[in-house]
C-alpha cells in the first residue's frame, strides 16, 4: 500500500530474506521484553542474539563459500532495515564493518580466526568513534596507541556493554588509524551508565594500557576511518528508516482508529499533514539510502557523499516520525505503556550514535565538493 | 533502463544539439511576446517535423506514436535549454489528449494534427473565482438550446486563453444534483461569439494567466465530451492524462550549485558564507531532497518501463519543489545582501534568484501544497477524506 518501495531495486533473495526477518520479529519480540531492556542500563537481548547467531544473520553479507548468505552489502541493509522496524537491537552493523575491514589486509589476519568467530557469532564487536565533547569523529581523536596498548576514553557506544572487541579510531606515531581492542581484558573498563535508550547495551570505553592491534593497512590514515564510520552509518540510516516506516504506520493506524469530535482523527487536515510530511520524508531517506547503497555497491567515487546524505535524510525522517508519532497518539503517547516511546528514544540513540547531523553535514558539504567552485552537479 | 530507451535519448540529444541553439537562449534575446510565440510555433513545427511532438499520441491524429517513456526521455532533455515551451505545455499536456480521447473520430482528425504542430494553440477553462481547488464548486452554467448549449458566466486562471484557439470546458448543466453529479464537459472554439479574454498581471513577469467571460455563448451538442453530467470524471481524467508531467529538478529556480557558488563568494561579517553552518545545512538538506527525488524518479522511471502505473512520485516532487524554490531563494537574497532587492530586466527564474523567488506559482498551481498532503494522506496512506458539508446535497441548495 505504500506505493512504490524498494521493491525496483533490491532482487527476489533480498526480498525473501527481509519477509523471514520480519516474520520472526513479529512472532518472538514483545513489547514486555522490549519494555525489560529499557529498564537495565547497559541492557543486551542475549536471547535473541542466539536466535540470530542460529539464524545466520551475522554471516549475512558473507560470500556462500566462506560460510555466509552471500546477501553483501544490501544483505545487512535489508537486515538493519528490519531490526529498525522492530526496535531490536544487535550488534550486526560492527560485525559488517569489521569483516569488511579485515578482509584487503592479504596478510595472516591481524587478530587470529577472528573473521571466521565474527562469520559463526562467536565474537561480536561494537564500533566506538565517538569521544566526549565532539558532535562527530574528534580529529585527532584523544584516544591514543603506542606499543600494541592503547589509552584513553571513547563516549557512550553501543553494545560496548556486551561485545568481544572494539573498533576504535585513534591517533598513533603514523597519524589515524583503526584499532581492535579485545574488551576482556585488565586495561578496559566498561562503564555503563543511564543511557535515554537502555535498549542499546551502550557502554563508554576506558582504556589504560590495554593490549590492541592496528587493523592492517586497510585501517590506517584518516581516509580509512572516513570510509568505515561512512559504511557504518549508511548501513544506520536503513535502520533508521525501518523505524521510521514503523512509527508512521502506528500514527496511521491509530489515526484510523481514534475518533474526536465525532470522527476519525485521521480525518483531520493537521493530522493527515503530519503523516503526509512523516511520508515524503522517508521517502527521500529512502532514496538517498538506496544510492548510497548502489553507489557503494559499484564503486562510484561519490560513495561517501551520498552515504551522508543517507544518514542526514534518514536521521531527519525518523526524528519526526518518531516525535509525531507521539504528538499523534496524545495522552497516551507520553506512557510507559505504549509503543511510541520506544521509536522516540531509539531515533534519538542512533542520531548519535554515528555522528550527529550537525557532523554529517559538514561531511556532505565536503565530500559533494561544494566548497570548491568546480562542483558542477553532474552526480546522478 | 532499456537500450532501446537510451538509444532513443542519443538520438534526441544529438538532435537538440543540431537544433535547439537556433530556438533558445540568445535566440530568444529580446524577443516581444508575439515573437517568442512565433518562435515557439516554429520549434514545435520543427519538432512536429521530426517526430518529437505529441511523442506518446497516435500517428493518425498526427503524433509521433511513441511510448510515455519516450516522452519523459525527451522533454528531460528538451528542458536543458531555455525553450519557449511554455505556451504549448498546457495545450499539448491536457486539453489535447482529452480531446483525441473524447471528440468524434473525424474532429481528431481535423484538430489533432495542427494542435501538434503548434499552429493551434487549446486551453483547459476549469478554475473560477468560487472554485480552484474544489473544482466541482464551480458555476458556469450551460443550459440547452436548438441542438446545444448556451453558456454564461466566468473562468479565472486559463493560462494562454488570449492565444488560444480552442478551448475545453466544464460548465454546470444541471445545478438541482449534488454538484459532483451536475457538470459536462465541452469543447469550444475560442473566438465564438460573446467570449472575452482578460489578461491578469501577475506579482512575476509572466503573461500566462487570463479570467474568460462567456456571455451567451453557444456550443454544439456535438462538442460534448461524454454524456451530459459526465464533466466531473471527463475533468479528473483530464487532469491525469499527464501521468508523469516532467519538471525540472529546481523547479525552474537557479540549481543548487548556483546557491552554493553564491556561497563560496558572499561574505557574513567578514567571513565566507559557505562557512556558516545555517548555510551549510540548507545545502545539505537541498542535497538530500534532490538525491532522495533523483532516486525516487529513477525508480518510478524503471517502474513504468515494467509496466506499472505511476504512483505518488509527481505529488512528492511538486511539493518539495516548490517549497525548496522559495526558501532557497529568500536565502539566497539574504546572502546578496542589500543588492539582492535588485531585479534585472533581462532576468530569468532559472539563472536568477530574484525571479524564481518572487513567483509563488510552483507552490500554488496544478494542486497547491495542501492539496497534495491531502492527496498523499488518502491515496497512499488510506486515511479518510476531510468532511465535506456540501456532500450529497443538490448544488443549488448548499450555501
Amino acid at each position: 500500500m505504500y506505493g512504490f518501495s524498494e521493491e525496483v531495486a533490491l532482487s527476489n533473495d533480498l526480498e525473501v530474506i527481509r519477509d523471514q526477518v520480519r516474520r520472526y520479529l513479529d512472532d518472538t519480540v514483545k513489547p514486555e521484553r522490549l519494555k525489560d531492556l529499557l529498564d537495565q542500563p547497559g541492557a543486551f537481548d542475549g536471547e535473541l542474539w542466539a536466535a540470530a547467531v542460529g539464524q545466520g544473520w551475522p554471516a549475512v553479507s558473507v560470500p556462500e563459500e566462506l560460510g555466509g548468505l552471500g546477501l553483501g552489502w544490501p544483505g545487512v541493509c535489508v537486515l538493519m532495515e528490519e531490526l529498525g522496524r522492530a526496535s531490536v537491537s544487535l550488534p550486526l552493523t560492527g560485525t559488517a564493518v569489521t569483516l569488511h575491514a579485515l578482509r584487503p589486509t592479504g596478510g595472516p589476519e591481524v587478530v587470529e580466526g577472528l573473521s571466521a568467530a565474527l562469520i559463526a557469532g562467536e565474537r561480536s564487536v561494537c564500533i566506538a568513534f565517538g569521544e566526549g565533547g565532539d558532535a562527530g569523529i574528534a580529529a585527532p581523536p584523544a584516544v591514543h596507541y603506542a606499543d600494541g596498548r592503547l589509552h584513553g576514553r571513547k563516549a557512550m557506544a553501543a553494545f560496548a556493554a556486551v561485545a568481544d572487541y572494539a573498533l576504535v579510531n585513534a591517533r598513533w606515531a603514523a597519524g589515524f588509524g583503526l584499532f581492535l581492542v579485545p574488551l576482556d581484558q585488565n586495561g578496559v573498563h566498561r562503564r555503563i551508565m543511564p543511557a535515554l535508550d537502555n535498549g542499546r547495551a551502550a557502554a563508554a570505553l576506558e582504556f589504560a594500557d590495554a593490549g590492541a592491534c592496528p587493523l592492517g593497512d586497510s585501517g590506517m590514515g584518516e581516509e580509512a576511518v572516513r570510509k568505515i564510520h561512512a559504511l557504518a552509518a549508511l548501513i544506520t540510516s536503513f535502520e533508521q528508516i525501518g523505524g521510521a516506516q514503523r512509527s508512521m504506520e502506528m500514527a496511521r493506524d491509530y489515526a484510523l482508529e481514534r475518533v474526536a469530535f465525532g470522527q476519525p482523527i485521521g480525518r483531520f487536515q493537521a493530522i493527515k499533514h503530519k503523516l503526509a510530511d512523516m511520508y515524503w520524508r522517508i521517502e527521500v531517506a529512502r532514496g538517498c539510502a538506496l544510492d548510497a547503497l548502489a553507489a557503494v555497491e559499484c564503486g562510484a567515487a561519490d560513495w561517501m557523499a551520498l552515504a551522508a546524505a543517507a544518514r542526514l535524510g534518514a536521521t531527519e525522517a525518523y526524528e519526526f516520525a518518531a516525535r509525531e508519532n507521539i504528538q499523534t497518539h496524545g495522552g497516551i503517547g507520553m506512557t510507559w505503556e505504549a509503543m511510541p516511546q520506544h521509536y522516540y528514544r531509539r531515533s534519538r540513540a542512533l542520531a548519535l550514535e554515528m555522528g550527529s547531523p550537525v557532523h554529517w553535514r559538514d561531511r556532505l558539504i565536503e565530500d559533494a565538493g561544494f566548497c570548491v567552485p568546480t562542483n558542477t552537479g553532474g552526480m546522478a | 533502463m532499456t537500450t532501446d530507451l537510451r538509444q532513443y535519448r542519443e538520438r534526441a540529444v544529438a538532435w537538440l544539439v543540431e537544433h535547439a541553439p537556433q530556438f533558445s537562449g540568445a535566440a530568444r534575446h529580446g524577443l516581444s511576446f508575439e515573437q517568442d510565440v512565433a518562435l515557439a510555433r516554429k520549434w514545435q513545427a520543427l519538432k512536429a517535423q521530426h517526430g518529437y511532438a505529441g511523442i506518446n499520441l497516435p500517428v493518425a491524429y498526427g503524433g509521433a506514436g511513441g511510448s510515455e517513456l519516450e516522452k519523459v526521455v525527451f522533454c528531460e532533455e528538451e528542458m536543458r535549454y531555455d525553450l519557449p515551451l511554455v505556451y504549448f505545455s498546457i495545450s499539448l499536456g491536457n486539453p489535447v489528449p482529452i480531446m483525441l480521447r473524447y471528440a468524434p473520430e473525424e474532429e481528431r482528425r481535423r484538430l489533432g494534427p495542427p494542435a501538434i504542430r503548434g499552429e493551434q494553440i487549446w486551453c483547459q477553462l476549469f478554475s473560477e473565482p468560487g472554485a480552484g481547488s474544489d473544482l466541482a464548486a464551480l458555476r458556469l452554467r450551460a443550459e440547452r438550446k436548438d441542438g446545444g448549449w448556451i453558456l454564461n458566466g466566468q473562468k479565472l486562471w486559463t493560462s494562454w486563453a488570449q492565444i488560444a484557439d480552442w478551448g475545453v470546458i466544464v460548465a454546470r448543466t444541471d445545478p438541482t444534483v449534488p454538484k459532483h453529479a451536475g457538470l459536462t464537459c465541452f469543447y469550444l472554439d475560442m473566438k465564438s461569439a460573446g467570449i472575452t479574454v482578460r489578461p491578469i498581471r501577475r506579482l512575476g513577469d509572466e503573461r500566462d494567466l487570463n479570467e474568460v467571460y462567456f456571455d451567451d455563448v453557444f456550443v454544439p451538442d456535438n462538442q460534448r465530451f461524454g454524456e451530459a453530467g459526465d464533466g466531473f470524471k471527463v475533468a479528473v481524467a483530464t487532469l491525469m492524462v499527464e501521468r508523469y508531467a516532467v519538471t525540472d529538478e529546481s523547479a525552474y529556480a537557479p540549481s543548487l550549485e548556483k546557491f552554493a557558488a553564491l556561497a563560496r563568494s558572499a561574505r557574513i561579517n567578514g567571513k565566507p558564507a559557505i562557512d556558516e553552518g545555517e548555510i551549510r545545512a540548507a545545502i545539505a538538506a537541498a542535497f538530500v531532497e534532490r538525491q532522495g527525488l533523483r532516486s525516487i524518479h529513477r525508480r518510478a522511471m524503471a517502474a513504468m518501463a515494467a509496466g506499472a502505473e505511476p504512483g505518488p512520485e509527481g505529488a512528492i516532487r511538486k511539493l518539495l519543489l516548490g517549497r525548496t524554490r522559495q526558501r532557497l531563494g529568500a536565502l539566497a537574497l539574504d546572502l546578496m545582501g542589500a543588492d539582492g532587492v535588485y531585479m534585472d530586466p533581462n532576468g530569468h527564474t532559472v539563472t536568477h534568484f530574484s525571479h524564481s523567488w518572487i513567483d509563488p506559482c510552483a507552490r500554488i498551481a496544478g494542486g497547491t501544497d495542501e492539496i497534495l498532503l491531502n492527496t498523499l494522506a488518502e491515496r497512499v496512506l488510506g486515511l479518510p477524506p476531510d468532511h465535506r458539508p456540501d456532500k450529497g446535497i443538490p448544488f443549488n441548495r448548499s450555501s
